[in-house]
């Protein structure tokens, strides 16, 4: 069963509309939290609420709110990640395009608690219906008066501005984003400083994942206590999967966190295709490691995830059945990764280009059997040693392929070609 | 001094709080890699070869970028941090060509000194290395970037240094890094080249071969040449430069990295000027006047017949009959030297080093010389101050690294650049914060404007500066002219803009004047040197340097080159002290300069002068006059490397040896006095001025036995104040700085008298002289490598009188005066005031000085198309 | 000038929305690749000017992006993933179909001027793989015939 929260209107067509949108409840929270909650009280209920973030790392959002200094005279700014990017998610897209409303109210509600009053929307530049979508509720936002000068009243004001990337997936990762929305290449940059202390323009900047803020309205209105309720002991609240892949019903489903990772893929999304014995499933996104079949019993949480021996990432999972070739899933990701790098600094550049090639010979039958430790051992030159993550997550996909299924890379070294020899083929109809 | 320490492997290392791993480590000798480091850079953390390991910390960090923290534990070679090391050099070498061999850094390449050390010595690597190809009929894939420049793009390490350099400290924007991961590609700007004064700075700091320049490329390997430490002769900057010379052949000069000066930055001028020196116009023997024509001769016979017809000439009118003009670029010994042959050998005064092309003397003027009475200060407190007043300078072009000062200040504190000019200048758009535009004549006006201005302020706070409330209130009545919109009317500059530079002098704490070759020129200089000074008593706390026109300016005022002060700038009744230390008599009169030298001439009371590296006839106002004096005298002997316009009327020529083949000291504006090593020995059967000297003095009846440099300093040392190094050997690398003790203390106000100049209608454009980009002075058209970047003379206009004359670039277009005229390809300059012409003094083909009057206040000319 | 007069004030205008101009650079782009389909130095110049900015800056982002090429593509610039959710459901048999339906090579333009075909990393329409980009439209769940039909759609709109 999903737990429709976010998502409980997004079915309806009209629901990115201000007046259905209204009609469902939007910006009660917003003016409940002009009318009725200081800024600090606002930090301190979201960090009871226990809401962690949706972007991929799950840092307490509280927390991060409550590094922003204080005393500084600087602006401050809030940045909505919407850059969504990660192979296999799509779940932020269902908000922008089902729900934009409750995205700008949560963002309202964040520029609010830490002192904004210029937020941007960063979207990845190929969403098209997203940006319009989202354009469109701030324009009527501004309309109805919920953004601007003095905002109903209250004495605040804030404007929100929609910036689209331009393709790069590294702009997602938050400091490359910065750099993009500065005008710049999106190149990382080298913490500390943390954004929330010198971001934008050097200012002090908050960045938050779309879904991440989409929940602030429901905390608002519902109060911290009940959304503490909702899911595990440390992973709270929903989130929406993004399951596609190798199963019959691919699709986002929201559910409570610490659901069951069966009952998702062989529940909700309808089992395997082709009713076909289950390979292998990334739970979080293509920079998480890949699970057997035997951890399909994993709940997913923050927590029980992790023990199982992954992540929960964004939340998107990939389903592989048993004709899938690991070797060439592993070469998919990586040439992701080599065209992805902004390319600042060594190990990621190089690394991930040097690793593509590697799988790329390995998979066109020309692998030397020393060529996994090579893989090993480069990956391990990268882990850690980048200024970004993106160079952790690259290594992701070939240090846990190889880890479990090694036997695969050595056949396809021994006999120049792959076990499965997936080559899928488009439906016809 | 430090303020913690922190340990770096094993060892206590101490910490001045701020510092980053990497240098707490670097200074206590304490070896780390780097590749994107620089000293001067923003670190960026890029290339990660500089990766260790901190106890506590979960991750390696870089060095350069990790601010050390007390009680770090720091391992820099434990096995984690090397393995990583090798890493990073792997990923680098993966698709760098191992092409070291045909490389022009090999044996100086960070890559591959940091390979030998701790690279490891096998290859995993079996894909193909990719390959930017420039074109594909050659197996080179050199890309000429600029006029100097080459890239090959697949040595290249992604360190970013080059477009840091460009960003960061030449606040420039011909370089860039394009697309992304490993295609990210070092380019300028589409349709552009690098060409910023700065650009050969990108080669010497790129740490592989990725980036190589035309005088090195190809023709010596690194380990076979040899190195000598020498001074820039190009302007009074005094940057620290090393030559590298190959069996007495130069090929590059690259900087020598003292904080004090340049900082490891050299312009581009410095950089490929050494080239004049192997310049095949050299004058290689000495020549002698036959029947009209100069020909060769031998040292023998062209001293000899210095010796017979100075003697006729002495016998005739004694010592006075002589003059002596010396270029500001040679060394303190050889003017020294000079100084001391025209005085005590010859018996005259009349020596002078200031017959420069900017410069106008009114016989027995007061202020004596340029960059001699400006304030104790040197570089470093450009970078402290947080207001820069740049009065009448175009400082990018005459003092490239002191404007990198100044956009370091900008840098790093946000300093305010003020530019108060006749013209606009480079500097401008790059780092100014005003810029404010006068009209040539009017300099003095505007700045009582100005400080009219700050005391009109509410903000102004009279308590914090050192004049009395009559001392300013008389002040502002005597000045009320010159104030507000009167005074506007006087310069053409806005009064809104006077208010906004006066709003930040009066805010400001701590104000650095440079005040450049447009005030030496500026028809009411000397009310103007007072002018600065008065506003200097109006700031806070204020210093000023009158930045002097050339390399040795200063040198050749201390040590004597001017008619009316002795050497160390000793008055006339100290004249006793030479005439022991010289043994004999000198006369008893001071003597007459460059003015009076060329009327005495005129009126034939001198007959014989001796022209050491020096071209007046190029350069003083008035060129044709100049010409025509010259040619009265009976003998002028020449001195110099060169066949300049005045060795063209010579009698006699002994060729000189350049900067490079001499040592000696000299003295940049900061007044330090450096020292300047010989990089190889004279060229041709030149000699260094000092040995000529000695030779013309023993010819002459004097022997002082001091033919080396070394020994005409240590009779120079003499006029030093105490502890002052006495040997070449003990200056060191911060060189030794002159200090008065009456500077940095503005006297009291001086009140300004302005008479607006006569202006002729029919010559209605004001003439400016300027550089040429890449230019500077007279020497630098005999340097191949600069002449790629401005190959010839302009004349550069407006666009508004572009519009109006219907000039288009590149037409011939007549510049003429009451005096002369020339002839030249317009150029139209962007934002250029209307009225004015700039032409650049730095090409033979097109002198400026005939247009001048020797008189006028203002020079002025008319335009017109051919 | 090769922007037009409301590209410019529409990029002026969005500049103002930013502390910084330079801010403006990516949606400056994006409203220069909207009217021409594609970008050149030309164009680059021309923002640089509007934003009063350096040319560079605007140089140096437009090249880092994939969504400013400065190559023309055909009328309909068909982009396909080829990330993992996609390839999972034959994505690289869609571009091959495509490549070999129009009778093209990656990247090229078809002979009548009105397709490109290239391939793209994960754009986030991965519950509904495999999945094209045409211009800015998404096509999802692909199959052979829908596929067959999208082009039949293109051609006959022209
Ligand atoms: C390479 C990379 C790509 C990322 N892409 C996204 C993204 O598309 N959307 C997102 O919300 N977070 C992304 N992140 C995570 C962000 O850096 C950041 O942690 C997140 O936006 C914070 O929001 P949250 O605290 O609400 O999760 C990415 C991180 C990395 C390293
Ligand atoms: S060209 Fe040289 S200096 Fe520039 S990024 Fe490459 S390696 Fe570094
Ligand atoms: S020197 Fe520290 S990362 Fe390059």
């Amino acid at each position: 069963m999903e737990t429709k929260l976010l998502t409980q209107h997004v079915g309806d067509p009209q629901q990115h509309t201000m007046e259905r949108a209204i009609e469902h409840g939007a910006y009660q929270a917003w003016q409940k939290v002009l009318k009725e909650i200081a800024p600090a009280d606002l930090i301190q209920i979201v960090k009871d609420s226990g809401l962690r973030g949706r972007g991929g790392a799950g840092f307490p959002t509280g927390l991060k709110w409550s590094f922003v200094p204080k005393d500084s005279l600087k602006s401050k700014y809030l940045c909505c990640n919407a850059d969504e990017s990660e192979p296999g998610t799509c779940k932020d897209r269902v908000l922008l395009e089902g729900d934009p409303h409750a995205v700008v109210e949560g963002m309202m509600i964040a520029s609010y608690a830490i002192g904004c009053h210029t937020a941007f929307f960063y979207i990845r530049g190929e969403y098209d219906i997203g940006q319009v979508r989202m354009s469109k509720a701030i324009a009527d936002a501004y309309a109805k008066g919920f953004l601007g000068k003095n905002i109903l009243g209250s004495g605040y004001d804030l404007d929100i501005v929609v910036h689209r990337g331009g393709g790069a997936y590294i702009c997602g990762e938050e400091t490359a984003l910065l750099s993009s929305l500065e005008g710049d290449k999106g190149l990382a940059r080298l913490k500390p400083p943390f954004p929330a202390v010198e971001g934008l323009y050097r200012c002090p900047t908050i960045i938050n994942n779309v879904e991440t803020l989409a929940n602030l309205p429901h905390i608002v209105v519902k109060g911290a206590q009940w959304f503490a309720s909702l899911g595990t002991e440390k992973s709270k609240g929903t989130r929406i999967f993004s399951v596609s892949g190798h199963v019959k019903n691919p699709g986002n489903y929201e559910l409570e966190l610490g659901y069951s990772l069966r009952d998702l893929v062989y529940g909700l999304a309808g089992g395997i295709l082709d009713d076909r014995p289950l390979k292998a499933i990334i739970p979080g996104g293509s920079s998480t490691p890949v699970l057997l079949p035997d951890k399909i019993d994993t709940k997913l949480d923050f927590e029980s995830v992790a023990a199982a021996g992954s992540m929960l990432g964004s939340g998107a999972v990939i389903v592989m059945h048993e004709e899938t070739c690991i070797v060439w899933v592993a070469e998919i990701l990586a040439h992701f990764y080599m065209h992805e790098s902004c390319g600042k600094c060594t190990p990621c550049r190089q690394g991930t280009g040097w690793i593509y090639e590697i799988l790329r010979r390995i998979e066109a039958g020309y692998g030397k059997m020393e060529d996994i430790d090579t893989l090993l051992d480069i990956a391990d030159n990268i882990e850690g040693n980048t200024i970004c993550p993106l160079g952790d997550a690259a290594v992701v996909p070939v240090i846990s392929t190889i880890k479990l299924f090694r036997d695969e890379y050595v056949y396809h070294i021994e006999h120049g070609k792959c076990k499965v020899h997936s080559q899928f083929k488009l439906r016809t109809k | 001094m430090s303020d913690f320490n922190i340990t770096v492997n094993g060892r206590q290392v101490p910490v001045i709080k701020g510092q980053t791993v990497l240098q707490a480590s670097l200074a206590a000798g304490i070896d780390i890699p780097v590749f994107c480091w620089h000293p001067q850079l923003v670190p960026v953390g890029a290339c990660r070869i500089c990766l260790v390991e901190i106890e506590k910390l979960p991750k390696l960090q870089v060095a350069c970028a990790t601010i050390a923290s007390e009680g770090m534990i720091v391992h820099t070679d434990s096995p984690k941090t090397i393995k990583v090391r090798q890493g990073v050099l792997e990923f680098i070498l993966a698709h760098h060509p191992l092409d070291c061999p045909t490389c022009d850094k090999g044996g100086e390449c960070d890559l591959q000194n940091l390979t030998f050390k701790y690279g490891l010595d096998y290859s995993r690597q079996h894909e193909p290395k990719h390959r930017v190809i420039v074109d594909a009929n050659s197996t080179f894939d050199d890309l000429q970037i600029g006029p100097e420049i080459i890239r090959n793009q697949n040595r290249c390490i992604h360190c970013y240094r080059c477009t840091r350099i460009v960003d960061e400290i030449a606040f420039e924007d011909d370089l860039g890094a394009y697309q992304r991961s490993y295609h990210t590609e070092i380019l300028p700007p589409p349709g552009r080249e690098i060409r910023n004064l700065y650009s050969g700075n990108i080669v010497e700091y790129c740490p592989v071969g990725a980036l190589t320049n035309d005088d090195w490329r190809y023709k010596v390997r690194v380990w076979l040449t040899k190195q000598t430490s020498v001074i820039c002769p190009h302007c009074p900057d005094g940057c620290n430069m090393k030559l590298w010379n190959f069996h007495n052949k130069l090929f590059r000069a690259t900087s020598r990295a003292n904080e004090n000066i340049d900082n490891g930055f050299i312009c581009d001028i410095g950089r490929y000027g050494y080239q004049y020196v192997a310049s095949p116009d050299r004058i290689k023997r000495p020549m002698v006047r036959r029947s009209g024509e100069l020909v060769e001769t031998s040292w023998e016979e062209a001293l000899s017949l210095i010796r017979k017809q100075t003697d006729d000439i002495k016998s005739k009118l004694s010592g006075s009959g002589f003059f002596g003009f010396i270029g500001d670029i040679r060394t303190n010994e050889e003017i020294y030297a000079f100084q001391r042959l025209l005085r005590r050998v010859i018996g005259s005064n009349n020596i002078d080093h200031r017959f420069h092309r900017r410069r106008r003397l009114t016989p027995g003027e007061e202020v004596s010389s340029r960059g001699i009475e400006s304030d104790n200060a040197e570089f470093k407190d450009i970078e402290n101050a947080d207001v820069i007043v740049v009065l009448g300078s175009d400082l990018h072009s005459e003092n490239p690294i002191t404007s990198l000062r100044v956009k370091r200040a900008v840098k790093r504190h946000n300093a305010k650049v003020i530019l108060l000019n006749p013209l606009p200048t480079p500097l401008g758009k790059r780092a100014a914060t005003l810029e404010v535009i006068y009209k040539q004549g009017t300099a003095a006006v505007l700045l009582h404007g100005l400080i009219d201005a700050v005391v009109d302020l509410e903000r102004f706070d009279p308590s914090a500066i050192k004049l009395s409330a009559a001392e300013i209130s008389d002040f502002r009545k005597a000045n009320a002219a010159y104030a507000g919109v009167r005074g506007s009317e006087i310069t053409g500059v806005d009064v809104t803009l006077v208010a906004r530079v006066a709003e930040i002098l009066a805010a400001a704490q701590n104000v650095f004047i440079l005040a450049g070759s447009y005030v030496e020129r500026d028809p009411l200089r000397d009310s103007l040197h007072l002018a600065v000074a008065n506003l200097q008593s109006f700031c806070k706390s204020a210093r000023k340097i009158f930045l002097p026109p050339d390399s040795n300016s200063v040198g050749a005022a201390f040590f004597g080159a001017e008619p009316t002060v002795l050497p160390g700038r000793q008055s006339w009744g100290k004249k006793a002290i030479y005439e022991d230390l010289w043994h004999g008599p000198i006369p008893d009169a001071p003597g007459k300069d460059t003015i009076g030298i060329l009327e005495a001439i005129d009126e034939d009371e001198i007959e014989c002068g001796l022209v050491f590296n020096a071209d007046p006839v190029r350069l003083f106002p008035d060129g044709e006059y100049v010409r025509s004096v010259m040619e009265k005298l009976k003998l002028l002997v020449v001195i110099d490397s060169f066949m300049t316009d005045t060795a063209r009327l010579a009698d006699v020529i002994l060729p000189l040896s350049t900067f490079a083949e001499i040592e000696g000291t000299r003295v940049n504006w900061e007044k330090r006095m450096q020292y300047s090593q010989r990089a190889i020995p004279p060229l041709h059967e030149s000699k260094p001025g000092c040995e000529i000297i000695e030779l013309l003095a023993d010819r002459l009846g004097v022997k002082f036995n001091q033919s080396k440099p070394s020994d005409v300093y240590q009779e120079m040392a003499r006029f030093f104040p105490t502890g002052a190094p006495t040997t070449y050997a003990a200056i060191g690398r911060d060189g030794f700085l002159i200090r008065s003790a009456e500077t940095n203390k503005p006297g009291k106000l001086a009140y300004l008298r302005f008479v607006a100049p006569a202006i002729d209608t029919e010559y209605r454009f004001i003439l400016l002289v300027g550089n040429a980009d890449h230019h500077r002075g007279t020497l630098t058209e005999r340097n191949e490598i600069l002449m790629k970047f401005t190959g010839e003379p302009f004349v550069g206009i407006s666009e508004a009188d572009a519009t109006d004359l219907a000039v288009s670039d590149g037409d011939l277009v007549k510049v003429e005066s009451k005096y002369g005229r020339v002839v030249g390809k317009a150029m139209i300059l962007r934002d250029f005031p209307s009225k004015r012409v700039l032409l650049p003094e730095n090409f033979g083909e097109m002198s400026t000085n005939i247009l001048m009057g020797r008189q006028d206040k203002i020079d002025m000319i008319k335009l017109a198309k051919m | 000038m090769i922007l037009s007069d409301s590209a410019k004030l529409q990029i002026s205008q969005t500049a103002k929305r930013y502390p910084k101009v330079r801010s403006a650079i990516l949606p400056a782009l994006h409203i220069a690749y909207e009217e021409h389909g594609y970008l050149s130095d030309q164009i680059y110049e021309e923002i640089a000017q509007i934003l009063d900015l350096k040319l560079i800056e605007v140089a140096e982002a437009a090249s880092f992006y994939t969504m400013f090429p400065k190559a023309k593509r055909g009328k309909y610039l068909i982009q396909v993933c080829r990330n993992i959710s996609c390839a999972l459901l034959g994505s690289h048999h869609l571009t091959a179909y495509l490549l070999d339906k129009l009778n093209v090579e990656l990247g090229e333009i078809t002979a009548d001027g009105l397709f490109t075909v290239v391939e793209a990393e994960c754009l986030g329409s991965c519950t509904t793989a495999p999945m094209m980009q045409v211009n800015a439209h998404y096509y999802e769940n692909l199959t052979v015939e829908k596929v067959d039909r999208l082009i039949e759609e293109f051609r006959s709109q022209k």
